[in-house]
């Protein structure tokens, strides 16, 4: 048993370790993805694989509670000191979870036996398949989106094994990236390989071993004593992706989090079928999957900043994702855009813990981490340019004690931008706005976070533009509370000119010399009631632009005259305003959708859906879709009944109570 | 007597902290050395410098007017930054473009929490005012240059001091931002202006307008401070021109500082880093892991091959600072930091730190909290004399109280629980140090630790001990390592040019250019300072691989400017040795071309004084696994070629070294102690 006053000792050490390995990968790497967008990760696991120690400072936030195990296991080969084993296989073990993400690990040796593993991930820039960087919304199989490696070992002590860099190097497109990215992942392993056996000479073998369970354990109680703390109960929370595939129909996912004293389960029952999109999250229906749990691990941060991150933490929490759902899709269905999806399974969490713990909590951050690239052509060189122009990010939703960080923050603030000047002389591209967007953040005591608003000008014809996990441009960003749901996400081709063209939850677009593209984030959800908000800081937030003259008024109840508050207007304006429902505003979108997909009408369509065999769920999700008219259960019951008109090969669906029987 | 003082030849350097200011007195002709420290007073800046001086004159038998080089290292700046007391600015830039300086990277620290955010600018939105003005990338102007009259008259009814003016790609063509200040001076001569190209023309826009802000919102307080610190010094009859301390480790002219006066705003921390070098170059070692520990933060730099590194996003306070500057690591781990245990039973130190004020429990000044200088004074480290010049009367009793109370709620012994104090501290440190060799990808066993500060020589011996670090350097006078750092210094201007080419034959007549410009520019700086010697220019280029996004910089020959093959071989071989790998096939980029124009300051050789009080050991009680006699030695009495075994305490006015078991110490003929650890 590890002494437990001395427990932050062994903490810092590990903790040391991670950051150790991060920056020894984050120096040696080759490629953009690694060096710039920090899509990466690196660990410290037990003998059992799972995670005990994480770096802070660089690399994403998504992994701290992953386990190994399964990938592990799936190496039929006894490990060897020097040996190295890897996959890229969201469906072998459910370690990787889209086939750009390439994990390895390295067991670490004591004494002829295993006592602790080294691993990590990278996002390699490509892996082959239908299209360039291997992601792409519109892909239905997991055979599109690039080769696949099952568990192996990459390195058998020490020696790489060249036939498998091959076999990768044929198949993807930027081969040299992909190759120079793992050996500096392996280069990671070995740091922190080293950093463990230091770790074991300093407190001993079995001081370590008893000290990295005393870690988890730690995690564990620190987890449990903030579930404890929240009251019991059922929480429901649902929210929306804008389209499910290129059929264009909203996504819904859903959850109730059941808090029992200090245990949590987290039920998706009620989320969307598996999609014939590459937006499907495999989490293999592991209960304590780690990307099922990220929005888990910003709350319980947020809740307490000296949590320990390691897989600990997940302990207490159970998660039920039935198998053929968006949340726990079967081969083969693609996986590639998951991000976008997990954008929107963390403002789920966020959702339920609001209702558990409003006093603590934010309203929804903007929630979409949007990628620009353009691809064009440069008159000077003749030459063709693919570049990442900047990421569109909105800002987080307001706080208990302070407006949401405008532009970026809570769960997006990882994502770096490119200096203008950098893109500019690079890329034949002009930019004509890169600031906030005024009125975008929900009215509250505690504003949103504004949007990020981006406009640049193309030179050349034919410019192709991707804009990546596009969401929010269909369902709000919710208010708390009182607050306001933020403003709307939008792309538009030439704003504010008599040919604008509104692209709406599109991705894509094609631009012509001259042609200006607007992209626009959603801004963070309002917290508290706006009329509760201090005259003056409405009076500021117009004079700085972020909130207009208009707004103020209609907003906040705060009449402005040359600037100063009008305090006898605005006395008048709230004393004539009905108080705001204190619960969650989605806006007026979401209001007009759920009149007809009401909780009933979901409950009834998952019911149906869950009935079907996994392959004909999408479609017939889709066909309801296609067919229903009015609101409520029935107008489900009616839609599907004309779906299985048309369709008369469409099996009947096994319904709970038949199942019983 | 008056032909005497004719003959002495005093150089002073000043640096200032949180609670003292120090001083270090050369005299060159005879060598001898003084230093000493006087409590600062916020209420009247300045006032400890007459204070000091009077002290010197007083027991050194100093003659200001024999004093021919005075330098200071100030903190005016940075706390005018922390305290967020600067000037109100207002900001011209290029409309659609006022969020630049909100927005920043967008990245921000502690990405775990949902609370994150960035600190507000020090422009605030309400004060930026965009003009529909642009330059493209090319250097072409789309707009003619608009009129700022409505913005000046804007700005000057919400009270601006001064305005900075930064726009688009003025790294490339400065002339818009100028014609824009032109402008603002004729209208309104009141109002102090900086463009963002006459601050530091670089390219990347956050990062150059940054640095501009930065610049006008310290400039009236450092220009304030320096006028009343001239006055004073000439008051006192002090001949020299004051110079400062930069933020690169090197000089400049207090007039200069009045204007460049974000050069100036981390020189404290560098300037430590410059004296530490400066001491291990005359012990004879080369690379070193500085660490710094005060009341409230420790500092850690490395030094390798001799030289100093230095960064360009070091912070001040909250704010990134882009100009070059020496690196240094800080955490919030000192020798004030609060210890306190969970709710889960596990033990903490730190961030909360009782500071300097009420300071830790032993300090008898109100503090309760047990602190990491309480632990080392219940474990019998500390309180066997006199602390800080006798500043401090060591009460161990409220000491064992504090560390008590916690030993209480763990139910465990008071000096296990104090033990266990210092452990976590030192693990604390042993995280950013580690983090600071991989980032430099160098291994602490080939390095030595010197520490400094009331506080390094206290922690130093364990946390090298942790690290595995083989060696230990304790320099006779901690306490006044950054005061000599500034003393030893040379005059150094850094100047740059965006290039922004590839690096191919076309670009090579541009790049001779810019050196001749940058050169030129460089002389004129030194004659600016007074600098009549020989000029040292070092030329260096930023660069890259095309398509990645951060420059290294690789030193240049001159010479080379004409031999494409020698810069593309020193850009390989640098990227080898930094990312252990290089392209020999990639294109490559130049993006910046620097130079640093030297003026060499005096090199004293220091010999301390042969002379040392009489050898005074008594043996004190330390507990280390359990009670036992460990000596302590006086730091006066140990005099060049001593030599004894850990566990032993070295005490001295401003410091107290810890040596653990197992280290062997020697004290060198520059009375620095050396430790081995034994392996």
């Amino acid at each position: 048993m590890f002494d437990k006053m001395t427990l932050q000792v062994l903490a810092n050490h590990a903790r040391a370790a991670a950051e150790n390995m991060a920056h020894t990968l984050h120096r040696t790497a080759h490629s953009a993805f690694v060096k710039e967008t920090q899509d990466f990760t690196v660990m410290l696991m037990d003998r059992a694989g799972d995670t005990f120690a994480v770096p802070t400072e660089l690399g994403a936030t998504w992994y701290p509670g992953l386990t190994y195990g399964r990938g592990i296991d799936l190496v039929e080969e006894p490990y060897r000191p020097g040996d190295v084993a890897f996959t890229n296989d969201p469906y072998s073990g459910h370690v990787a979870t889209h086939a750009p993400d390439t994990h390895l690990w390295k067991p670490v040796f004591s004494d002829d036996e295993i006592v602790a593993w080294t691993g990590g991930h990278i996002h390699n820039t490509d892996m082959g398949g239908a299209v360039p960087a291997s992601l792409s919304r519109s892909l239905t199989e997991i055979q599109q989106e690039g080769i696949r490696f099952p568990p192996m070992k990459l390195v058998r002590e020490g020696v790489f094994d060249e036939q498998i860099l091959r076999i990768m190097s044929t198949n993807v497109r930027k081969p040299a990236l992909n190759i120079g990215d793992i050996k500096a992942l392996v280069g990671a392993l070995n740091t922190g390989e080293r950093k463990v056996h230091a770790m074991i000479e300093r407190f001993g073998r079995q001081g370590f071993v008893s000290g990295v369970a005393a870690l988890k354990d730690q995690a564990e109680a620190q987890a449990r004593a903030i579930l404890a703390e929240i009251p019991d109960g059922d929480y429901r929370f649902a929210d929306y992706a804008d389209e499910d595939s290129d059929e264009a129909n909203p996504c819904r996912l859903n959850l109730t989090l059941k808090i029992r004293g200090d245990e949590a389960v987290l039920d998706f029952t009620g989320s969307d079928p598996q999609l014939a999109s590459s937006l499907n999250v495999p989490s293999g229906g592991d209960p304590r999957h780690t990307i099922l749990l990220v929005g888990v691990y910003y709350i319980l941060y947020t809740l307490n900043p000296r949590i320990l991150l390691n897989s600990g933490l997940t302990r207490p929490f159970t998660c039920i994702a039935p198998e053929g759902t968006v949340l726990n899709p079967v081969e083969p269905a693609a996986v590639g855009m998951r991000s976008l999806t997990c954008a929107r399974l963390r403002s789920v969490i966020f959702g339920a813990f609001v209702q558990a713990v409003p006093d603590r909590m934010p309203a929804a951050p903007a929630g979409n981490n949007c990628i620009v690239n353009v691809m064009t052509r440069d008159e000077r060189s003749q030459k063709t340019v693919i570049a990442a122009v900047n990421p569109v990010v909105g800002g987080g939703g307001g706080m208990p004690h302070r407006d949401g960080t405008n532009g970026s923050g809570a769960d997006a603030a990882y994502l770096k931008n490119t200096p203008i000047e950098i893109t500019e002389t690079e890329v034949p591209v002009e930019f004509v706005k890169y600031g906030l967007a005024q009125d975008s953040g929900g009215a509250g005591r505690w504003r949103g976070g504004l949007a990020t608003e981006m406009a640049f000008r193309v030179f050349a014809p034919d410019s192709r533009i991707t804009a990546r996990n596009r969401d929010r441009s269909a369902f709000r960003p919710w208010g708390t509370g009182g607050g306001r749901a933020a403003g709307l996400a939008d792309m538009v081709v030439n704003p504010d000119t008599p040919d604008a063209r509104r692209m709406g939850s599109k991705d894509t677009a094609i631009l012509q010399p001259g042609d200006v593209l607007m992209v626009r984030s959603a801004g963070g959800g309002g917290r508290g009631n706006p009329m509760q908000r201090e005259p003056w800081r409405v009076a500021r937030d117009v004079a700085r632009g972020y909130v207009s003259e208009a707004a103020a008024q209609r907003d906040y109840g705060v009449a402005l005259s040359d600037g100063e508050v009008d305090e006898a207007e605005t006395a008048r304006l709230r004393a004539a305003m009905p108080a705001p429902d204190e619960g969650f505003d989605y806006g007026p979108e979401r209001m007009r959708y759920e009149a007809r997909w009401t909780e009933a009408a979901y409950d009834r369509l998952t019911e149906i859906l869950a009935g079907l065999p996994i392959h004909w769920r999408f479609f017939a999700k889709t066909e309801i879709f296609r067919r229903i008219e009015g609101a409520g259960p029935e107008a489900v019951d009616r839609a599907f009944e004309a779906t299985c008109t048309r369709f008369p090969d469409l099996p009947r669906p096994v319904l709970p109570a038949e199942a019983a029987e | 007597m008056d032909g005497q003082i004719a003959e002495e030849d005093w150089k002073i350097g000043v640096d200032i902290g949180g609670t003292f200011m120090d001083f270090c007195a050369l005299e060159a002709r005879s060598g001898r050395m003084a230093s000493l420290k006087v409590l600062t007073t916020p209420d009247d800046p300045g006032a400890e410098l007459q204070t000091g001086l009077a002290l010197l004159t007083e027991r050194e038998g100093l003659s200001p007017e024999a004093v021919s080089r005075f330098v200071h290292g100030t903190t005016v700046g940075i706390n005018t930054v922390i305290q967020r007391k600067g000037a109100k600015l207002a900001l011209f830039t290029n409309a659609g473009f006022e969020d630049v300086i909100e927005l920043a990277r967008l990245r921000m620290p502690d990405m775990y929490s949902l609370f994150c955010h960035r600190p507000d600018p020090l422009v605030p939105r309400d004060m930026i005012f965009g003009l529909p003005v642009r330059m493209r990338a090319d250097g072409r102007r789309t707009d003619a240059p608009g009129d700022v009259t409505e913005a000046l008259a804007k700005a000057r009814a919400a009270g601006a001091d001064g305005v900075i003016v930064a726009l688009l790609h003025s790294w490339r063509d400065p002339s818009q931002e100028a014609e824009i200040r032109a402008e603002i001076e004729a209208q309104a001569p009141d109002l102090f202006v900086f463009t963002s190209a006459e601050v530091w023309p670089v390219i990347r826009e956050y990062e150059r307008f940054s640095t501009a802000i930065l610049n006008g919102y310290v400039h009236p307080c450092v220009s304030g401070y320096l006028s009343a610190l001239e006055q004073r010094l000439e008051a006192q009859g002090v001949p020299a021109r004051p110079m400062l301390t930069k933020s690169n480790g090197g000089l400049m002219t207090a007039g200069e500082g009045r204007r460049d006066c974000v050069s100036m705003l981390l020189s404290g921390t560098a300037s430590g880093v410059i004296g530490a070098n400066w001491l291990a170059r005359q012990a004879g070692e080369s690379r070193i892991l500085t660490l710094d520990i005060g009341g409230t933060s420790a500092d850690f730099a490395l030094i390798i091959d001799g030289a100093v590194q230095f960064g360009s996003d070091e912070l001040v306070g909250e704010f990134p600072l882009h100009i070059p500057s020496v690196s240094v690591s800080s955490i919030g781990i000192g020798g004030g930091s609060i210890a306190s245990v969970d709710e889960h039973g596990v033990l903490r130190v730190g961030p909360e730190s009782a500071g300097s004020v009420p300071g830790p429990a032993c300090y008898g000044r109100g503090g309760t909290a047990a602190t990491v200088t309480d632990a080392m004074a219940v474990c019998g480290w500390l309180g066997h004399s006199e602390m800080a010049y006798g500043q401090l009367d060591m009460q161990v009793e409220l000491a064992r109280e504090a560390v008590g109370a916690l030993a209480a709620r763990l139910e465990r012994g008071l000096e296990e629980t104090a033990q266990a104090i210092v452990d976590i501290a030192v693990s604390e440190m042993f995280v950013e140090v580690e983090k600071l060799s991989s980032r430099a990808g160098v291994d602490l066993r080939d390095f030595a630790l010197m520490p400094f500060g009331g506080g390094g020589p206290m922690l130093g011996a364990f946390l090298a001990r942790e690290l595995g670090m083989p060696r230990v350097i304790a320099p006779r006078r901690p306490g006044v390592v950054s005061a000599l750092g500034g003393l030893v210094a040379d005059l150094k201007g850094d100047f740059i040019r965006t290039v922004f080419a590839d690096l191919d034959a076309d670009a090579l007549p541009r790049l001779s250019a810019h050196f001749r410009a940058l050169a030129e520019e460089g002389r004129a700086w030194l004659a600016a300072q007074g600098h009549d010697g020989a000029v040292d220019l070092r030329l260096s280029a930023d660069m890259r691989y095309t398509g990645q996004s951060y420059e290294i910089e690789v030193a240049l020959d001159p010479d080379w400017l004409t031999d494409l093959p020698a810069i593309e071989t020193a850009f390989h071989e640098a990227h080898r040795q930094i990312y252990d790998f290089d392209d020999r096939e990639g294109r490559i980029e130049l993006v910046n071309l620097r130079l640093s124009a030297l003026g060499a300051g005096p090199k004293p050789d220091l010999t301390e004084p042969a002379r040392v009080a009489p050898e005074s050991v008594r043996q004190v009680q330390v507990h280390i696994g359990g009670w036992r006699p460990v000596p302590l030695h006086e730091r006066t009495g140990l005099a060049a070629g001593t030599a004894f075994d850990g566990p032993a305490i070295v005490a001295q006015e401003d410091t107290t070294f810890a040596i653990p078991a197992g280290a062997s110490a020697r004290v060198d003929d520059r009375l620095n102690i050396h430790l081995d650890f034994a392996e």
